[in-house]
């Protein structure tokens, strides 16, 4: 959509949510894969953590290319790309993270 | 306290894999009982004529709000007197109609045999593993996270061992079943699809709240939200809009 100053957003919700709910679900997939990814490879502690947030980071980029960065036509605002989904993840991360890590290396 | 302590091999053969597959598939089994429970929607008699009339009313007073900026400002005014205006107003909700509903909802068996169905399939299996694993694995040290915690977590991640020289990253079986309990979410609504029934949360969050549908509740909550709105008739701009977007299909 051009960017007129004052642009009203015109947007049709059920579009929008399912396109949030894509999102959704990518997130949840990366998190998920990149929690055993994160097992496997034995990271403990922080970096951990990091690897997922640079996980999600990319997730952003990849969205954002996706949605042909012009992300206006696809959502209502730019925290839906960047932070939707990225806390809800953690916990599924935190979980095949431990998963895979003790399967590995612990025993 | 840092010295690591050796786990069994055995332990993750028999414990963690099994209790992590064994949570997956009840979670799955889970979700098409609870279909199989529900009851069809045809099935039920037919519903009453007034609340379906209220339903409606709510639909339409959230199109005019959602849409309010594609009519003129004048119209919109027309429409949102329609609807809230003091007394006359389709949504106002005399006070003693509201409690009559209220008191009509709870004596109503049939939405209370469904909630307790919901209920449940929801707590019945939820009770059933906790116990199962209590039986078979309490008190053994299931796992261990990969990052440090405090000690202020014990009591969240060693449920059931009391030891208090053990490291606080090792996590005992029964708080892995927490942990899958929580963690596991993620990966259902991947499995079976958006509308899965394993969203507990928001479930009960929604029968401790208005004990399902409330009409007047809806209502009275439609009527504030148009209330509040903020009329801005988006036509004039869409002009400019419209030039500007047949411009650059022109140019290319």
């Amino acid at each position: 959509m051009a960017a007129t100053g004052d642009d009203v957003p015109i947007i049709q919700a059920e579009n929008l949510t399912s396109n949030v709910r894509s999102i959704l679900y990518s997130r949840t997939f990366l998190s998920i894969t990149g929690g055993v990814v994160a097992g496997i490879w034995g990271f403990t502690g922080l970096t951990g953590f990091i690897f997922y947030f640079l996980i999600m980071m990319v997730a952003s980029l990849g969205l954002l290319a996706k949605s042909k960065f012009s992300v206006h036509s696809y959502f209502d605002s730019w925290s839906r790309i960047l932070v939707e989904g990225v806390f809800g993840g953690l916990m599924s991360f935190v979980l095949f993270w431990t998963f895979a890590y003790d399967i590995v290396h612990i025993f | 306290m840092a010295e690591e302590l050796v786990l069994d091999t055995a332990i993750r053969d028999w414990v963690l894999i099994p209790l992590s597959v064994v949570m997956v598939l009840i979670g799955v089994l889970r979700y098409f009982v609870s279909k199989l429970m529900r009851s069809p929607p045809s099935a039920s008699p037919s519903p009453d004529p007034k609340a379906v009339k209220e339903g409606q009313l709510v639909i339409r007073a959230r199109n005019l709000r959602t849409s309010s900026q594609f009519i003129p400002a004048k119209a919109f005014k027309a429409r949102k007197l329609y609807y809230t205006d003091g007394e006359r107003g389709l949504l106002h909700v005399p006070k003693e109609d509201a409690q009559k509903a209220q008191a009509a909802m709870f004596s109503d068996p049939n939405m209370a045999m469904d909630m307790m169905k919901k209920n449940l399939s929801m707590i019945v299996p939820q009770t059933l593993t906790f116990a199962w694993v209590n039986f078979f694995f309490s008190g053994f040290v299931a796992a261990k996270i990969p990052f440090p915690l405090t000690q202020r977590f014990r009591g969240m991640l060693q449920n059931g061992i009391d030891l208090s020289t053990v490291d606080v990253s090792y996590v005992s079986s029964r708080s892995w079943y927490f942990l899958n309990l929580f963690g596991l979410r993620g990966l259902f609504s991947l499995i079976l699809g958006e509308e899965n029934a394993t969203d507990d949360a928001t479930k009960m969050m929604q029968m401790g709240g208005g004990m399902g549908f409330n009409p007047a509740m809806s209502l009275g909550a439609e009527k504030d939200s148009l209330d509040i709105i903020q009329h801005d008739w988006a036509l004039p701009k869409m002009e400019h809009h419209a030039e500007e977007v047949l411009r650059k299909l022109l140019k290319k």
